[in-house]
């Protein structure tokens, strides 16, 4: 399998991109819900640690999978009539930009409230906004509205994908399958 | 030269030379704030309220002090379930230790304007030797107006600073640091 795209199937990079940033996003609800469970304590401040390294993660990989893309012209282009190429470029550019506003606004979330942000302690990032409890809960909701979008777009792709490989029979859903060929 | 002033001056001046200036502070231009590590990340935290008695002479350092009482109950973080984590049992425990104190023993010149200032910090009854370094600038010393600017590197555990919990390092440092900015001005 290349590194790079082809005109077949995405390379191995953009499959290990996708791939990986769909095994992060997955347990983020669950940690966070479990956080929520907990007392206020040194226990619910680890899972959030995880929770906020994850993310930072997942902002991390997309932002390197829209560099990868862009710099990789001579990928798979979209198959079928012009109104579902139209669809398939807005799905996939909303859902980008979900993945990259719900990381962004949880980064801002916790800035608000004078949390710092790390990648596992590795590094910090720097604050994106001033400590304001009133943002904080602001950027709360926000937070949570973008993941329960985040999750209706991402059910579209996948549905999508499904219709692609068990209704229209075509290789679309394989491409970026892990360990598929064209 | 010092000794041949005061001599010509008399009593009165002696006197004056063996206490160094008398400072207040402007607590609207003021900062004392305190900077932990938490899962590798740090933060600031701030106290709104202290009192600081300073003679300072960059000239006289025998006749110079430093005493600082900390209000406790005022210090803020930024999220409201923190500040009650600090004010509880774990941390300060306010209701029985509300102040923190800082007094100095001595200061001596580190040159170029810098100072340390060697005392005893006193945080939930439990005193230690503790160091501070800091620079004296006379802003406008027509005026009577200066700024000293300093830090202290604090072990939390020492104070016992973090019960249960957070008597592990793993997630919270053991090491704090501590910053301040003073605005001053002469008392008269």
């Amino acid at each position: 399998m290349p590194l790079r795209n082809t005109a077949e199937a995405y390379g191995s990079l953009a499959k290990f991109l996708h791939w990986a940033i769909v095994l992060l996003i997955v347990p983020q609800y669950f940690i966070a819900e479990a956080a929520e469970e907990l007392p206020k304590g040194l226990e619910r401040l680890q899972l959030m640690d995880w929770h906020k390294s994850l993310g930072m993660m997942v902002l991390l990989l997309t932002l390197a999978r829209i560099g990868w893309k862009v710099m990789n012209r001579g990928m798979p282009g979209p198959i079928g009539e012009p109104w579902q190429r139209k669809a398939a470029a807005a799905g996939h550019g909303l859902l980008y930009l979900l993945i990259l506003a719900q990381p962004i606004s949880g980064w801002a979330m916790s800035s608000a409230a004078n949390y710092p942000v790390t990648l596992f302690g590795w590094f910090q990032f720097p604050a994106l906004v001033a400590e304001n409890h009133d943002l904080h809960e602001a950027l709360e909701e926000v937070h949570e509205v973008l993941f329960f979008l985040m999750v209706a777009v991402a059910v579209v792709h996948i549905l999508a994908a499904l219709y692609h490989h068990f209704l229209l029979k075509d290789g679309v859903l394989r491409r970026m399958l892990p360990f598929s060929r064209p | 030269m010092v000794l041949l002033t005061a001599l010509a001056l008399g009593p009165a001046a002696q006197d004056a030379a063996a206490v160094a200036t008398a400072w207040t502070v402007d607590p609207a231009h003021s900062q004392l704030t305190f900077h932990p590590r938490l899962a590798g990340g740090e933060f600031a935290g701030r106290f709104e309220r202290f009192d600081a008695t300073i003679r300072f002479d960059p000239a006289d350092l025998e006749h110079s002090s430093l005493l600082i009482v900390i209000d406790l109950l005022s210090a803020l973080t930024g999220d409201t379930d923190r500040d009650a984590a600090l004010q509880g049992s774990d941390f300060f425990q306010t209701t029985r230790w509300p102040q923190g104190t800082f007094t100095s023993a001595g200061i001596r010149s580190l040159g170029g304007g810098r100072y340390e200032a060697t005392g005893k910090l006193t945080l939930r009854d439990v005193t230690r030797d503790v160091r501070v370094q800091f620079r004296f600038d006379p802003v406008e010393p027509s005026r009577g107006a200066a700024r000293m600017i300093g830090a202290s590197n604090l072990r939390r555990l020492e104070f016992g600073v973090g019960q249960g919990d957070w008597r592990s390092t793993e997630w919270l440092d053991d090491g704090v640091r501590v910053e301040f900015n003073l605005a001053l001005r002469a008392a008269r």
